[in-house]
């Protein structure tokens, strides 16, 4: 895995475009603040992208913890 | 009658059953206890009082003409400001839904309480829109600690935890999408739990992130907590979230202990992060219960990173059009976070989504070999209301999200967790949830312990005064 490189202005510069984009309005201190966030976010998602994924793993399934097997009446 | 406050559940339904005291006089003495108590904990946003004592009229009227009287009988109890309530205005935790409608009709769980006989004394305070751990409320002001009002109540339902540990209410109903229910119950000291993913209709409950969020009770002890649990169950044809095919009631087998379970407690991520006190409660739990061996959750870091940003995407593109155009109303505190939620790139997303159904496999492998995980709910006591930033395992984490560490990668698989609380030494009078986990659809094991820790003394409520 080659090292995660996302720079404060990197993360500024991202955060300033893709706002425009969603008609976001940031001022430049917010610009900032929310870009410290994203920040943290990336290497969280960097990291997550480290773990190998089968063609399989996918997520059209709605989520479901697992599948429900109504349990035995307990014993008294 | 001057501890009414004190009595769990089934005392309170057992004394109205037998004339010791009327469902009004219980309503009553909770009122006048939140008017007393309530400005020093700020766990009230709304009071319904009327419909308070509608109800327990209604339930006194069922002990006059000798009619058998539902489970939850004249018990009183609060919900998170999320749940709608039938004429009145559903805040969760904003001031910009305060121009909404007021709800048509109560929530289903509401509902449900209602026709279990509870009577319901108001709303609760929590984090706006559901996206904390503290309940810093910068609208309403903090929900604070009952055990040191210095110190958070934890989040985002802050305002249950503290209605109860404050007895101020002997239940409550909150949500939890990463801790939301274990977090105030650990930090309060009370019991919670936290249903399978897909239990319990959210049908009339405000969302936060749609794809992970459960609902579920608190209570002053864990017989509360379970009649409360089964009173809530039951099939909704109108909540499209609902996995459960049957209602599977846990009272009965509350009594049943642990013997023959297979419990083991999580160490590796979960140790790195707990300190003192969450580990001197583990120990406790662990001795108590007769836990055998440490187990490694699978992937609890990657777990807890994905679940992170699935909320922060799910819960950002819910608000968008608020972000849009009343960013500057929004919370102070979590509008950032929205924001940057809001920009997050979809290949993010997508692939936190592939991992979950991976990481859903690995949980349920965990879950051959054991019936019952333990863990801390909490790295961390209470910490003072502002704190910004703390250490965990040698590193500096935002103290907001990290409270959640060790509930995070828990409900991304969507376990049920009961949590117990215990009162470790090092919290120098703070108390530590510890979070009892099954296997989905294992509601009943979980209470199974956390009844056993009940009956050993170390897991209970202390008194508030």
């Amino acid at each position: 895995m080659t090292e995660f490189l996302w720079s404060e202005a990197d993360s500024l510069a991202y955060v300033t475009a893709s706002a425009r984009l969603l008609r976001l309005n940031l001022d430049e201190a917010q610009a900032r603040r929310v870009a410290a966030h994203l920040s943290r976010t990336a290497h969280m998602a960097a990291a997550l992208a480290s773990v190998p994924l089968a063609g399989h793993d996918e997520p059209a399934e709605i989520y479901c913890p697992a599948p429900h097997c109504p349990q035995p009446e307990s014993q008294p | 009658m001057t501890n009414l406050h004190t009595l769990d559940a089934p005392a309170i339904r057992a004394g109205i059953a037998q004339g010791h005291f009327s469902a009004l006089q219980v309503t009553e003495h909770f009122i006048a206890r939140i008017q007393t108590c309530d400005a020093r904990f700020n766990a009230f946003t709304d009071f319904y009082f009327d419909r308070a004592r509608q109800e327990a009229q209604a339930i006194d009227g069922m002990v006059a003409r000798g009619e058998s009287l539902p489970p939850l009988a004249g018990v009183p109890y609060t919900v998170k400001n999320l749940f709608d309530v039938q004429g009145h205005i559903t805040r969760a935790g904003a001031k910009i839904t305060l121009a909404d409608a007021p709800a048509s009709r109560d929530a289903y769980l509401v509902a449900r309480m209602r026709q279990a006989g509870a009577v319901l004394l108001g709303g609760v305070n929590m984090d706006e829109f559901a996206y904390g751990f503290t309940t810093e409320n910068t609208h309403y002001g903090p929900a604070r600690n009952p055990h040191d009002v210095t110190r958070i109540s934890g989040g985002s339902s802050g305002g249950s935890g503290a209605a109860v540990a404050a007895h101020m209410s002997a239940l409550s109903l909150g949500s939890d999408t990463n801790g939301s229910i274990r977090v105030p119950s650990s930090l309060c000291g009370i019991w919670g739990l936290k249903p399978t993913f897909g239990r319990l209709s959210r049908q009339g409950s405000y969302p936060f992130v749609h794809s992970i969020d459960h609902l579920g009770p608190f209570a002053n002890s864990v017989t509360g907590l379970a009649l409360s649990y089964d009173a809530l169950q039951g099939l909704d044809a109108l909540d499209v979230a609902q996995h459960a095919r049957a209602v599977e009631p846990v009272t009965a087998a509350l009594g049943q202990g642990v013997t023959g379970l297979r419990i083991g407690w999580l160490g590796g991520y979960f140790a790195q992060y707990a300190t003192e006190p969450a580990h001197e409660a583990l120990l406790a739990a662990r001795q108590a219960l007769g836990a055998q061996q440490e187990v490694q959750w699978p992937q609890a870091a990657m777990a807890r990173a994905a679940a992170f940003v699935i909320t922060a995407s799910e819960g950002a593109q819910l608000h968008l059009t608020d972000l849009q155009n009343r960013a500057h109303e929004m919370e102070p505190l979590s509008v950032d976070r929205f924001l940057a939620g809001a920009l997050q790139p979809a290949a993010w997303y997508v692939n936190a989504q592939r991992f979950r159904r991976q990481y859903r496999q690995q949980v349920q492998d965990l879950f051959k070999q054991w019936d019952v995980l333990l863990a801390p709910a909490t790295p961390v006591c209470a910490t003072p209301i502002g704190t910004e930033w703390i250490e965990l395992g040698g590193q500096t984490f935002p103290c907001r999200a990290a409270i959640g560490l060790m509930t995070q990668p828990v409900s991304f698989a969507g376990c049920p967790v009961a949590v117990a609380p215990m009162w470790p030494a090092s919290g120098h009078g703070l108390p530590m949830g510890v979070q009892i986990i099954a296997a989905p659809w294992r509601e009943d094991l979980a209470l199974r312990a956390a009844a056993v820790l009940a009956q050993s003394g170390m897991a209970r409520i202390r008194e508030v005064v």
